[in-house]
């Protein structure tokens, strides 16, 4: 009734001039009576729903507003641990002052660490060639579905080149919604099941620009522990209460969901937003989640599910939707569904699929969509190929599944490493074994984790430093046999807990059944050269 | 004005001129040379059928002369040959930098202003109430139900539905085709007051004074397009996987290599996305028992990364080197809160030039300041980056301050580049430890190759490259992740060393001698001091740097806001522009925010400010102090404008 104001507020100056003193009155009277605050809120939470309420709030926001604008420049000096210093003490102070130097030079061997990243010379690729001149088989990439180097995205993308230019050259809010981007973000709804779907132009920002977009200050988060990094950073922004259940065990779920409904229960605390948060395929480990008891839990205790599926996305189900395509759940049923553009359809970026208020809401406030310009419509463009590929091609993802059985029928056997990843995952994580069984967390001690630490109650024990180094020689080894493989790039001391070494191995439908086997046995036999000599 | 069919009748004659002196036309410094585009001048206007366009933004005003040859396409890159539209983005040496004054709007402007947000206020709980009770169904999704907390309450998304809605045509307009010097729109309408769009199917061409394409790099014609098109027959479109664990490529060594010279610093590391270079770089600075001093107009990526770094956080009032010394001394002398130890460091973050304001930052002050008080500098340079200075390297280049007395100079190549993803660059013991610590180089995608490839291109046309491309086979070799130069490089700021660019990159002689890029920073300059102080001439109160690319033109009332928009786009020549308010500004300063592209032409600076001066009357936004220029006097001493003296800040 009252929108076509926007547009003619402007003709109406002469009528907004004369309500103004009225306004003005009204609101230096209300301002000046003490408490007055106070008052308003009392009246307001006794008269829920009463017209009354409504004018109050009204007074209350200008109140607000005519605050805020009186203390703009304030010193928030913390009194109570002030101390007066005369000037000279002040700048003697100053001189005193060493800082600690910026960054410290990296130690010998941190060196030797950044110089065993491999550098590819020319196109990514199943066989690219290094810089030492050498051509490997290469089982680092992301390129699960092996779209990297196909030449109908090249073609595609070349054509958008002509059309779009590169860059967009602005936020999507400002000009920068081309509309492949809006395209891409339908082709992916439609693709997953959803109502709607928001890109960002990276994958790793976006859980953590996802989290804390919905999740704030007094909302509940109950993650598992095993959960990676991004996701790690994105609770941490959220502030909000986080509880933390057994890596991958979902009965360690229901226990701190129904402890905390315990909890809340006794101290009859309001309702507030409540989340889960955990991944599709872990990034630390390659273990599956159950989805469908997942889905269970999470409708009988009402909570919200937010699923990250960077790596399940493009690498399990029939034609690559994911851990819902692969147990057959309706996409719709988790809340926010996170994937990586990056990962599943070889291009760069991330998105977050959903009910369409959901998505609405992300892109008010989520800050990596916001205040960041959108992805370069070339890539965006060569994305949704990506997605018209695997959705008419099934057989990609079956090269995809027969690829990672034939490398998991040969490293199953060995008895040197564990490998905890599920044999579907498309990421192989390899653990070495060690002589005494302390990496199988031990069971039954009985007493569940303290749900507020993200340590759990018996963590395993591990030598960090040693397996690092033997993992080292192993992809070494593997190299000069022709054989690209990395160990998992951690961060350590910055991650909340520390992930166990491993060897990664990415698996791409690009290979021939020959060419796995050839690598794991390659990488087999440098498993049990190296690690046959530690004993 | 000149009607299309004149204009290409007398690109035909030029071109027939041309060719009867059986000689290649030669560049003129305005242009631009591509392989893939012929010299044929109707390659030049490029035109979809179906757009609505009008002859302005199809067609240059001024017909080309025979020794002209623009290779540009008019609609992505305007032709401006004529010399004198230039000018050279340098801090005067040794003048002081004249504090930046905000000027107020009168009294009642602002007085207006609260009253109409309180109106705003008032009419939206008015609503809120009368749907509640007749129209439940709204509301489902912002009151509990089913148990279940919503996602936003009614009182949280207040704002945004009950203000911002009312100009939600203003935002997210959906586009398509190049982000240069014009913008297709893909005109949407509601019939719904904004609660939803429908597309007409209409495409509208518009001319585009709001994206961040500084320098104009925005294209899909001209020398870097067609390395980026070589780069993905090279390449394809992805580099899958992290910079550490195999999805380090040839590029990224070679893009970082440039980098760290356009830049000046020892050395520099590139980030997939320029949001993700502050926020997962900073945690990799600093931590627990540091503490960071942020401007208190700082973007948001700078607050995210600082937030997840642990480390204690002071702002200080907007660019005020007083505050910011006081708060110093303060804060060295009382410690960490509470124990008064020491803070292991201090850094200071600020951006170089502030996306919302067009100031800029007083570096020489700032400097200074480092002397006394030993913090370290971080300076985010996402819109100064290319976009100042006469090398066009930023703040560091228009102070001429040595750029290695910074600590940290961090970029987005979002901007004045045209492509994507950010850099920081630094000391090589600062960089090295970035590479081992930041979130980022571990755990997210690598660029990609068409994107590395647009930087190198568009970066290198602006240094120029020195000596002549070599032969294939001779680029520097790239050793442990690093690229190892051959010949010793040019000091700052001098061109690329050829042997750091990929062997296969082509660039057009135009980009490889850097006059193209020159031309550029030139036209940028020109342009981005003409608006400003031409619009300070009409009498708007214009914030921020004479010299800024970025023109904030202030409006107040939000209501003018949309209105303001509207008539824009619905002029003879339909202008886009980004109106931004509360909360990314303050309540009150309400502005238009223009970004003034070196693709420009002065005749389109001068669409912008009849229509500017137009509207303003209209609106009555006209209230600076001073002296007021008329629109003919002004667009006809252009170059006298330009060059006068700064007497604004004075
Ligand atoms: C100061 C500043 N830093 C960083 C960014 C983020 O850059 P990008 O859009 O490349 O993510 C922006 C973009 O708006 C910015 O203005």
């Amino acid at each position: 009734m009252s929108s076509a104001m926007a547009s003619t507020s402007a003709n109406l100056e002469p009528l907004f001039s004369f309500l103004s003193t009225s306004y003005a009155t009204l609101e230096q009277t209300f301002n000046r009576i003490p408490g007055s605050a106070v008052i308003a809120r009392y009246v307001k939470s006794s008269h829920q729903n009463d017209p009354g309420r409504t004018l109050l709030e009204l007074f209350l926001a200008a109140f607000a507003i005519w605050t805020l604008l009186q203390s703009r420049t304030r010193a928030d000096k913390d009194d109570r641990h002030f101390i007066k210093f005369t000037e000279k003490e002040i700048d003697e102070l100053v001189n005193e002052w060493t800082p600690e130097p910026l960054a410290e030079p990296l130690s010998p061997e941190e060196q030797k660490e950044l110089e065993s990243v491999p550098v590819i010379v020319g196109a990514q690729g199943p066989r690219p060639k290094l810089n030492t001149g050498k051509t490997v088989l290469n089982f680092t990439g992301t390129n699960f579905t092996g779209l990297a180097g196909n030449e109908g995205i090249k073609e595609k993308a070349i054509e958008t080149l002509r059309k779009y230019g590169l860059g967009s050259c602005g936020p999507p809010g400002f000009y920068g919604t081309v509309d492949v981007h809006v395209q891409l973000e339908h082709d992916i709804a439609d693709f997953l099941g959803t109502e709607d779907a928001i890109l960002y132009a990276q994958g790793y920002s976006t859980i953590s620009s996802v989290i804390p977009a919905f999740a704030k200050r007094g909302d509940i988060i109950v993650a598992d522990r095993g959960v990676n990094f991004a996701i790690q950073k994105g609770i941490q922004i959220s502030r909000s209460t986080v509880r933390w259940f057994d890596h991958n065990d979902l009965k360690s779920l229901e226990d701190v969901l129904q402890g905390i409904a315990k909890e809340r229960k006794k101290k009859k605390a309001p309702l507030t937003k409540m989340f889960i948060v955990t991944e599709g395929i872990f990034e630390k480990d390659g273990v599956m989640t159950d989805l469908p008891k997942l889905i269970e839990l999470k409708y009988k205790y009402k909570y919200r599910l937010i699923l990250d599926e960077s790596i399940s996305f493009g690498s399990v189900g029939r034609t690559g939707r994911g851990l819902t395509e692969l147990f057959n759940v309706p996409a719709s049923q988790v809340d926010m569904l996170v994937g990586s553009v990056a990962n599943g359809l070889a291009s760069c970026g991330g998105f977050c699929a959903g009910s369409k208020y959901v998505v609405y809401h992300q892109r008010i406030n989520s800050s990596a969509f916001v205040f960041s310009a959108s992805m370069p419509p070339l890539l965006s463009v060569s994305a949704s190929e990506g997605v018209n590929i695997l959705r008419n091609t099934p057989s990609i993802l079956s090269t995809l599944q027969e690829n990672i059985r034939t490398v998991r029928g040969i490293l199953d056997k060995l008895d040197c490493i564990t490998i905890p990843s599920h044999p579907a995952s498309a990421m192989i994580h390899i653990y070495i074994r060690t002589p005494t069984p302390t990496l199988q967390i031990p069971t039954g001690s009985g007493k569940p984790s303290n749900p507020t630490s993200i340590h759990p109650r018996d963590p395993p024990t591990f030598d960090i430093e040693t397996e690092e180094r033997l993992l080292q020689d192993v992809v070494d080894e593997a190299l000069a046999q022709g054989v690209l493989i990395t160990r998992a790039r951690r961060l350590r001391g910055q991650e909340m807990v520390e992930a166990r070494p491993s060897i990664r191995l990415a698996v791409s439908a690009a290979f021939s059944k020959k060419e796995c086997e050839k690598a794991a046995n390659v990488v087999k036999a440098a498993l049990v050269k190296v690690l046959g000599k530690r004993r | 004005m000149s009607t299309a069919a004149s204009y290409l009748s007398a690109v035909k004659a030029a071109d027939a001129r041309a060719r009867a002196r059986g000689e290649t036309p030669v560049a003129t410094p305005a242009l631009s040379f591509s392989s893939s585009v012929t010299t044929s001048s109707e390659d030049t206007i490029l035109d979809d059928g179906e757009v609505v366009s009008s002859d302005a933004l199809s067609y240059p005003t001024i017909p080309p002369t025979s020794e002209q040859v623009f290779s540009t396409v008019h609609t992505e890159f305007g032709h401006c040959a004529n010399a004198e539209y230039r000018y050279t983005s340098q801090h005067p040496a040794g003048t002081p930098v004249k504090p930046h004054i905000e000027q107020d709007p009168p009294y009642y402007v602002l007085f207006t202003t609260y009253v109409s947000y309180i109106i705003l206020i008032l009419f939206g709980h008015v609503r809120d109430f009368t749907r509640k009770y007749f129209n439940p169904g709204e509301f489902k999704h912002l009151i509990p139900h089913d148990g279940y907390a919503p996602i936003t309450s009614d009182f949280d998304s207040f704002y945004t539905r009950r203000l911002k809605a009312r100009i939600d045509d203003c935002f997210s307009y959906p586009v398509t085709g190049v982000a240069g010097r014009t913008i297709v729109l893909n005109e949407r309408k509601s019939k719904d007051y904004n609660r939803t769009f429908y597309s007409t199917g209409r495409k509208v061409r518009a001319l585009n004074i709001s994206s961040y394409n500084y320098l104009g790099f925005a294209q899909a014609r001209g020398g870097c397009a067609d390395a980026v098109e070589e780069s993905i027959r090279r390449y394809g479109v992805s580099a899958c996987g992290t910079r550490l664990e195999g999805g380090s490529l040839d590029l990224h060594a070679q893009a970082e290599a440039l980098v760290a010279r356009f830049i000046g610093q020892e050395d520099a590391l590139i980030c997939s996305m320029g949001f993700a270079t502050n926020s997962t770089i900073i945690p990799a600075l600093v931590g627990k028992g540091c503490l960071v001093v942020s401007d208190e107009l700082n973007h948001a990526s700078i607050r995210f990364g600082v937030r997840l770094s642990g480390a204690n956080v002071r702002m200080f009032k907007h660019n005020d080197m007083n505050a910011l010394e006081d708060l110093l001394k303060e804060a060295i002398s009382q410690g960490q809160p509470k124990t008064h130890r020491p803070w292991k460091k201090i850094l200071i973050i600020v951006e170089g030039l502030f996306s919302m304001e067009g100031t800029m930052t007083n570096l020489p002050v700032l400097l200074e300041l480092k002397k006394k008080y030993k913090f370290y500098l971080f300076i985010d340079e996402a819109h100064s980056v290319g976009a100042l200075g006469p090398h066009g390297r930023g703040v560091a280049d228009y102070f001429g301050v040595d750029p290695r007395s910074i600590d940290i100079l961090m970029g987005t190549f979002t901007k004045s580049f045209g492509a994507a993803g950010g850099y920081i660059s630094g000391s090589k013991a600062v960089v090295d430890r970035i590479r081992v610590r930041s979130h980022s180089h571990a755990y997210a995608e690598a660029m990609t190759p068409p994107v590395l490839t647009q930087i190198i291109a568009s970066m290198a046309s602006i240094m120029g490259v020195a000596p002549a491309l070599p032969t294939h086979g001779s680029t520097g070799t790239i050793t442990k992740g690093r690229i190892v130069e051959q010949e010793s490089p040019e000091p700052y700021p001098g061109r690329a060393p050829a042997s750091i660019l990929p062997s296969w990159m082509d660039l057009p002689p135009a980009m490889r001698e850097g006059t193209e890029g020159r031309d550029r920073l030139r036209r940028l300059a020109f342009n981005s001091r003409y608006l400003s102080r031409a619009l300070e001439k009409l009498g708007f109160i214009v914030y921020g740097h004479d010299d800024s690319p970025i023109v904030p033109l202030l409006i107040f009332n939000p209501g003018k806001m949309a209105l303001f928009h509207r008539l824009m786009l619905q002029s003879n020549t339909p202008i886009v522009i980004v109106v931004v308010a509360y909360p990314a500004t303050p309540l009150v300063t309400s502005r238009v925010r223009f970004c003034v592209s070196a693709a420009h032409t002065k005749a389109d600076i001068d669409v912008v400010l009849k229509a500017c001066d137009w509207i303003g009357d209209v609106l009555d936004l006209k209230h600076a102090p001073g002296e007021r220029w008329s629109l003919e006097k002004i667009t006809s001493n252009a170059v006298e404008l330009v060059r006068m003296e700064s007497q604004k800040h004075a």
